[in-house]
C-alpha cells in the first residue's frame, strides 16, 4: 500500500525533492509523448478513412458522406460522450483561465472521433484543434493523477497542446509558441521549460512513427525587394479573406441555431452542401492538406477565376462544416484558404504588370497561409514559425513576418478578438494572468468579509446604540429584526449625526425608524467585477453582503485595495 | 520550523480561503507529504521577501492593552493629593502657591510646569463652568513626571479665573498627564463628574481626602457600568 | 455562514419526494437548501482536483414551466426562503458550471439513468462520481420522504469513518436527534475501536451525544443490519481500508447499500470534517 501510495506521489521522491520544477519538466516529457501519440494516431486514421471513402467519391450520391460523417460526429459527442459541438479550444483557454486547466478525461478522445469521422468523410475542417483538445485534456488528467497543484496543471495543459501541434506538423517552435501565445498567455521560463520539452517530446514520437518529413517542402525561393512590396497588399487581401472566413462562420452558426431541427440533422445539412461543393470542386473536401502542397510547388494549374471561385467554397465550405454542428478546427481550412488566396493574388500581379518577374507562385501560397493563420488566430508568432517549419523555409522570413503582422494588426483592428477567443471575450471569461480580470476572479467575496462590524437590532433606543457607537471602531451598522435574524437595512454613522448631541432624541427614536432600507447589497456569490461596477455606479466605498436574507460582513474597497494587492504581487512575480 | 496553515495565515495576515486557494494554485512554495501540506518557515520568509510581501508573527495587540489598562481617575487623584487653602488673588498667584505646594515635584520643574500652565491659560481660560478650573499644560509631561497625577486644590478665597461662566473658581484641579490620550481619558471622566450639580456643592466643603476619595470611587463605579 | 445544502429539482412525484427529504434535512440542522432547476441535461462540477460532468436523466427536464413554481412551494410550506441557482459561467454554450463551495447535496441513488432503475443495491455512476470527488457530504434520499428519529453511524475505524463519526456527532448535536454508533468486528476487540476514538480526542464528545455504541460480534454484516431502526438516518464513509478506489465504493458501504433503505449521508475521500 506505501508503494501504491508513493507512486502517485512522484513528488515526493527523492530526486524531485530538489525542485519541483524537475518534476514538472519530468512530466512533461510523458505528457508531450502521450500528445504526441494521440496526433499521430489522429492523422493516420484521417489517412486511411479519407482514402477508403475516396473509392466511393465517383458515384453521384457521393455528395451524401459528409453529411453523414457530420452527423454521425455530431450524434457521437452528443449522444455517447453528451459533450458540446465546436472544436474545444476555447474550452481550454476557459479551463485554463478560471479553473486552474481541469478538464475531462472523455476529452482527450471524444474529439479525436468526432474530428475523425466529420474530416473522414469530406467535412472541410481541420484535426489540429481537436488534437490540441485531447492533447489538453490528456495534460491536466496526468497532472490530476499526479495531484499537481492549479498552476503546474496549467503548464501541463499547455504541454499537451504543445506536444500535439508539435508531433500533427512535425514543428516543435510552432507547438511552443502556440501553447504559450494562445493556450497560455503568459511568458515566464517556468511555463516555457517543460512546454518545450513536451513540444520536443512530441515531435520525436511523430518523427519515430513517420518519419522526419517536412509537411509541405517546396524549391528555393529568390525574393527581390519587390516581391517584399507585393507582400503588403498580399497582407490585405489575407486579412480581408480572414475577416471574411470569420464572419461567414458566425453568419453560418447564426442561421443554423435558428433551426430547431436537432443538431445531428443541422450537421448532415451543412454536410450535404459541403458535399455538392465538392463535386465541383474537390479541392473543398478534407483537411486539404494534399492541394496546398502541389500548390506551394507551384503545380496547380487552373487559372486565376477558378482559384479565386476556390477560395470562396473553401471558405463557404468550411463555415457550413463547422458552423452547423460538424466537429473540427480551423487551422487545416485556413492554409488551404490561404494558399489559395496567396494564388490567387498572384495570378492577380502577372495579370496586371506582366512584365515584372515574380519570385514563384509557391512562395506567395505560402506567405498567403501564413496571412491567414496569423488573421484568424491574431497570434503573429504562432503563424510565422508554423509556416516557417512546416514548409522548412527560412529563406522566406522576411516577406513572412511583414505578412503576418500586417495580416494580425489589420484583422484586429475589424475584430478585437481571435477566433479562439472571441466567446471567451464576449462572455468576460478572458482572464490571462496577471490582468485584472483575473485577479478579481481568483478573489472570492468570502475572502474580502470583514466580520468585525456591530449588528444591531431594530427595536434598540437611540441611547443604547450611542453606547455602542462609543465603542466600535466602524462607522457601519447593520440593522437585524430581533426574531427572524433576517438583516433590515444599515445605519451609517452619518446617519445619527443630526440626533447625536440632541438628548432628547436618546429615548424616543428607535433605530428601525433612522435605519436606511434601501442599501445596496451584495450577495457572496456575486463576482468581484460585479461588485465593483455596483459600488462605482452608487459612489460607495463599502456594501453589507448579506447571504440568505442574514448578515454575513462587509465588504470595503479598502480591504479589496490590500488583497487585490497581495493577490497581483503573487501572480506576476516569480 | 514547520508551520500550522492557521499560523501560515496569521504571519501573512491573510484570511484562510485565501491562503487554501493559493496552496491549490501553487502560488506558495508548500510541501506535500502523506497528511497534508508541510509549512517550512524559511521558505515562506524567502518567499514573501521575493513577492514583498511581510511575513511576521502578529504582536499580541499592543495597541489595545495600553487601552485597556488605561488609569482611572482615583489613582491619579491619590498620587496628586490634596491641598487645602491654596493662597492667591488672581489666576497667576494661585497656579503658582499651587505648584509651589505639590510634593513630589523636584525644585527645577516646577518654574517649567508653572509656565507651561500659564501659557495654556493665556489660550482660554480652564475654568469650565460652576467654580471649578482644570489647570493643565498643553503637551504632556512624560519628561517631568511617570505617572498622570491629578492634583486637587481648594482655594483659600475664590478666584476670578475668566471662566466661561464668568463664576468665581474655587477648586482647581491640575491635570498633570504622560500622554495625550491618557489626558483626554482623564478629563473626560473628570468632567462627568463635575456635570453633577450636588458633588459640586459637595467640593464647595472643602471634604476630606477619605470622603472625596469614596465620591471619586463611586463615580467610577458608575462611569464603568455605563461602558459594559 | 449556515450550512447550505445543494439540491437538484427533478419535477416529478419522485423529485418531489426527494426535495421533501432535503427540506426536512435542512430544518433538522438549520441549513438552508439551494435548488438548481436544470436547463440542459449536463453540467460541470469542478472541485479541487478534479472535474466532474454530470449528466442528468432526462426526466430533470419536465415542465419546466411549473418546476419553480413547485419548488418554491415545497419550500416555502417548510417555512425556509428557497433560494434557487443560476448558474453563471459556461464552459460550452449548453454546458454550465455549478459551484462547488456547499456544505451538503441531496440526490436520490441515481441522477443519470432512468429512474426506474432505483433501487436497493444500485448507486449511480454519476452519483458515485460525486461523492469520490466532492468536498461535501452527499445525502442519498430513499425513494420515499421519511422523516428520521435517530442517527445510525457505522464506524470501522478507517479516517473515512472517523470523519463520519464527526459529522454524526454535527448533525446529532445541531438536530437534537439521538445518535448510535454500530461496528463489526472483525479481528479486533472493542478496545481497538475504542482507542482509536480516544486518539482522536473524541471520547467526550461521544460520551455527550452517542447513546450506545453497538458492537456486532457475531454473523454477518449485512444479517446484522436488521439492527438498525428503519427510520435512521444512516452515515457513514464511502470507503474504509481498501486500496482499490474507483469504479465501487468500499466492501461495506455496497453492502450497506444493497441491504437498507433508509436514508444514506455518504462521506466521501475528500471530506474535511470540522466538528
Amino acid at each position: 500500500m506505501g508503494i501504491l501510495k508513493s507512486w502517485r506521489h512522484p513528488a515526493g521522491w527523492a530526486i524531485f525533492r530538489l525542485d519541483d520544477r524537475l518534476f514538472l519538466i519530468f512530466v512533461a516529457a510523458i505528457v508531450g509523448i502521450c500528445s504526441g501519440i494521440a496526433a499521430v494516431v489522429l492523422n493516420r486514421s484521417l489517412v486511411a478513412i479519407f482514402e477508403w471513402i475516396g473509392q466511393f467519391r465517383h458515384y453521384w450520391w457521393s455528395f451524401v458522406l459528409p453529411a453523414i460523417g457530420a452527423a454521425l460526429s455530431s450524434l457521437f459527442l452528443e449522444k455517447i460522450v453528451k459533450e458540446g459541438a465546436g472544436h474545444g479550444v476555447p474550452e481550454v483557454i476557459y479551463s485554463v483561465s478560471r479553473y486552474g486547466g481541469l478538464l475531462r478525461l472523455r476529452s482527450s478522445f471524444s474529439r479525436l472521433i468526432s474530428s475523425c469521422l466529420t474530416i473522414g468523410s469530406g467535412g472541410s475542417a481541420g484535426p489540429e484543434a481537436p488534437v490540441v483538445m485531447s492533447g489538453a485534456s490528456i495534460g491536466s488528467n496526468i497532472a490530476k493523477f499526479f495531484s499537481l497543484n492549479d498552476r503546474q496543471r496549467v503548464t501541463l495543459v499547455g504541454c499537451g497542446a504543445a506536444g500535439a501541434i508539435s508531433s500533427i506538423f512535425n514543428a516543435p517552435i510552432a507547438g511552443m509558441v502556440f501553447a504559450i501565445e494562445v493556450i497560455i498567455g503568459e511568458w515566464k521560463a517556468i511555463n516555457i521549460v517543460p512546454i518545450a520539452i513536451a513540444s520536443v517530446a512530441g515531435t520525436e514520437v511523430s518523427r519515430m512513427l513517420q518519419g522526419n518529413r517536412i509537411a509541405f517542402s517546396h524549391r528555393q525561393f529568390n525574393i527581390d525587394l519587390i516581391d517584399i512590396f507585393a507582400c503588403l497588399g498580399l497582407a490585405v487581401v489575407a486579412a480581408a479573406a480572414s475577416i471574411l472566413l470569420t464572419r461567414t462562420l458566425r453568419f453560418m452558426s447564426g442561421i443554423s441555431s435558428r433551426f430547431s431541427s436537432p443538431l445531428w440533422l443541422r450537421a448532415a445539412a451543412g454536410g450535404c452542401v459541403v458535399g455538392i461543393i465538392g463535386i465541383f470542386l474537390p479541392i473543398v473536401l478534407g483537411e486539404g492538406y494534399h492541394p496546398v502542397k502541389t500548390m506551394i510547388e507551384g503545380n496547380f494549374s487552373q487559372g486565376l477565376a477558378i482559384v479565386a471561385l476556390a477560395a470562396l467554397a473553401k471558405i463557404v465550405a468550411t463555415s457550413m462544416t463547422l458552423g452547423w454542428g460538424g466537429s473540427g478546427g480551423i487551422f487545416a481550412p485556413c492554409l488551404v484558404i490561404g494558399s489559395l488566396t496567396g494564388l490567387a493574388y498572384h495570378r492577380g500581379l502577372v495579370l496586371l504588370w506582366p512584365s515584372v518577374s515574380w519570385v514563384n507562385e509557391g512562395c506567395f501560397a505560402l506567405l498567403g497561409m501564413a496571412g491567414l493563420v496569423s488573421g484568424i488566430l491574431q497570434a503573429p508568432l504562432t503563424g510565422i514559425f508554423l509556416i516557417v517549419e512546416i514548409t522548412g523555409g527560412y529563406n522566406v522570413i522576411l516577406p513572412l513576418i511583414v505578412v503576418s503582422s500586417i495580416s494580425t494588426s489589420l484583422c484586429h483592428y475589424v475584430e478585437p478578438a481571435s477566433f479562439y477567443l472571441k466567446d471567451l471575450v464576449e462572455h468576460g471569461q478572458l482572464l490571462r494572468p496577471g490582468t485584472d480580470a483575473r485577479v478579481l476572479a481568483d478573489l472570492s467575496v468570502f475572502e474580502l468579509l470583514e466580520k468585525d462590524c456591530i449588528t444591531v437590532k431594530q427595536n434598540m433606543l437611540l441611547r443604547d446604540f450611542i453606547n455602542i457607537v462609543k465603542n466600535s471602531h466602524r462607522n457601519y451598522f447593520p440593522v437585524e429584526d430581533e426574531k427572524t435574524g433576517y438583516f433590515l437595512g444599515m445605519i451609517h454613522l452619518d446617519d445619527i449625526r443630526p440626533y447625536l448631541f440632541n438628548s432628547g432624541m436618546y429615548d424616543v427614536v428607535f433605530l428601525g425608524q433612522i435605519m436606511n432600507t434601501e442599501v445596496e447589497v451584495v450577495n457572496p456569490d456575486d463576482e468581484l467585477s460585479e461588485i465593483l461596477r455596483k459600488m462605482d455606479a452608487n459612489h460607495l466605498f463599502s456594501m453589507p453582503v448579506v447571504s440568505n436574507n442574514k448578515f454575513a460582513g462587509m465588504i470595503s474597497k479598502a480591504t479589496l485595495l490590500d488583497q487585490y494587492r497581495k493577490e497581483l504581487m503573487v501572480q506576476t512575480c516569480d | 520550523m514547520n508551520l500550522t496553515i492557521n499560523e501560515v495565515a496569521k504571519c501573512l495576515n491573510l484570511p484562510l480561503s485565501t491562503l487554501e486557494r493559493w496552496i491549490r494554485q501553487g502560488r506558495i512554495p508548500i510541501y506535500k507529504n502523506d497528511k497534508g501540506c508541510v509549512f517550512k518557515k524559511s521558505a515562506l520568509e524567502k518567499w514573501a521577501v521575493t513577492h514583498n510581501l511581510s511575513f511576521s508573527f502578529p504582536k499580541e495587540g499592543v495597541e489595545r492593552q495600553s487601552n485597556s489598562e488605561m488609569e482611572n481617575l482615583l489613582p491619579a487623584i491619590k498620587r496628586g493629593g490634596i491641598l487645602y487653602d491654596v493662597m492667591g488673588d488672581d489666576v497667576k498667584t494661585a497656579l503658582r502657591s499651587a505648584v509651589e505646594n505639590i510634593p513630589f515635584l523636584p525644585e527645577d520643574k516646577k518654574d517649567e510646569l508653572y509656565e507651561t500652565l500659564i501659557e495654556r491659560e493665556n489660550l482660554t481660560s480652564t475654568g469650565i463652568g460652576k467654580g471649578i478650573a482644570i489647570p493643565h499644560p498643553r503637551a504632556p509631561l512624560s519628561n517631568v513626571i511617570e505617572n498622570s497625577a491629578i492634583i486637587t486644590c481648594f482655594l483659600e478665597k475664590p478666584v476670578n479665573f475668566g471662566a466661561v461662566d464668568d463664576k468665581p473658581v474655587f477648586v482647581m484641579f491640575i491635570l498633570l498627564s504622560t500622554s495625550t490620550k491618557i489626558h483626554l481619558h482623564l478629563l473626560s471622566r473628570l468632567a462627568f463628574c463635575m456635570r453633577d450639580n450636588s458633588f459640586v456643592e459637595f467640593l464647595k466643603t472643602s471634604p476630606c481626602a477619605e470622603a472625596f476619595f469614596a465620591k471619586i470611587a463611586d463615580f467610577e463605579k458608575q462611569l464603568d457600568k455605563a461602558k459594559t | 455562514m449556515e450550512a447550505r445544502l445543494f439540491h437538484i429539482f427533478r419535477n416529478t412525484p419522485l423529485g418531489r419526494e426527494t426535495l421533501l427529504q432535503s427540506i426536512y434535512f435542512c430544518k433538522k440542522i438549520k441549513a438552508s437548501p439551494v435548488i438548481y432547476i436544470p436547463k440542459f441535461t449536463k453540467f460541470l462540477m469542478y472541485f479541487d482536483n478534479d472535474v466532474a460532468q454530470i449528466d442528468l436523466d432526462d426526466s430533470y427536464l419536465t415542465l419546466p414551466d411549473t418546476a419553480l413554481r413547485h419548488a418554491t412551494e415545497l419550500v416555502e410550506q417548510a417555512e425556509l426562503k428557497p433560494s434557487f441557482i443560476k448558474p453563471k459561467h459556461y464552459t460550452a454554450s449548453t454546458l454550465p458550471d455549478i459551484p462547488t463551495n456547499f456544505d451538503f447535496m441531496c440526490c436520490p441513488r441515481s441522477i443519470s439513468d432512468m429512474s426506474s432503475k432505483i433501487g436497493l443495491g444500485y448507486i449511480g455512476p454519476r452519483v458515485r462520481r460525486i461523492v469520490k470527488s466532492a468536498g461535501f457530504p452527499v445525502l442519498i434520499a430513499g425513494p420515499i420522504y421519511k422523516k428520521w428519529r435517530s442517527i445510525a453511524v457505522f464506524f470501522g475505524g478507517s479516517a473515512n469513518a472517523l470523519n463520519a463519526l464527526k459529522l454524526g456527532i454535527r448533525i446529532s448535536r445541531e438536530s437534537g436527534i439521538p445518535l448510535e454508533v454500530f461496528t463489526q468486528l472483525e479481528k479486533k476487540s472493542e478496545k481497538h475501536y475504542k482507542k482509536i476514538v480516544k486518539d482522536e480526542n473524541l471520547e467526550e464528545e461521544i460520551e455527550r451525544h452517542v447513546n450506545k455504541w453497538h458492537f456486532f460480534e457475531k454473523g454477518r454484516f449485512e444479517d446484522n443490519l436488521y439492527e438498525v431502526p428503519h427510520d435512521a438516518l444512516v452515515i457513514l464513509g464511502a470507503y474504509g481500508h481498501g486500496i482499490i478506489r474507483d469504479i465501487l465504493f468500499g466492501s461495506k458501504m455496497e453492502k450497506l447499500q444493497s441491504t437498507i433503505s433508509n436514508n444514506l449521508l455518504i462521506v466521501g475521500p475528500k471530506y474535511a470534517a470540522n466538528t
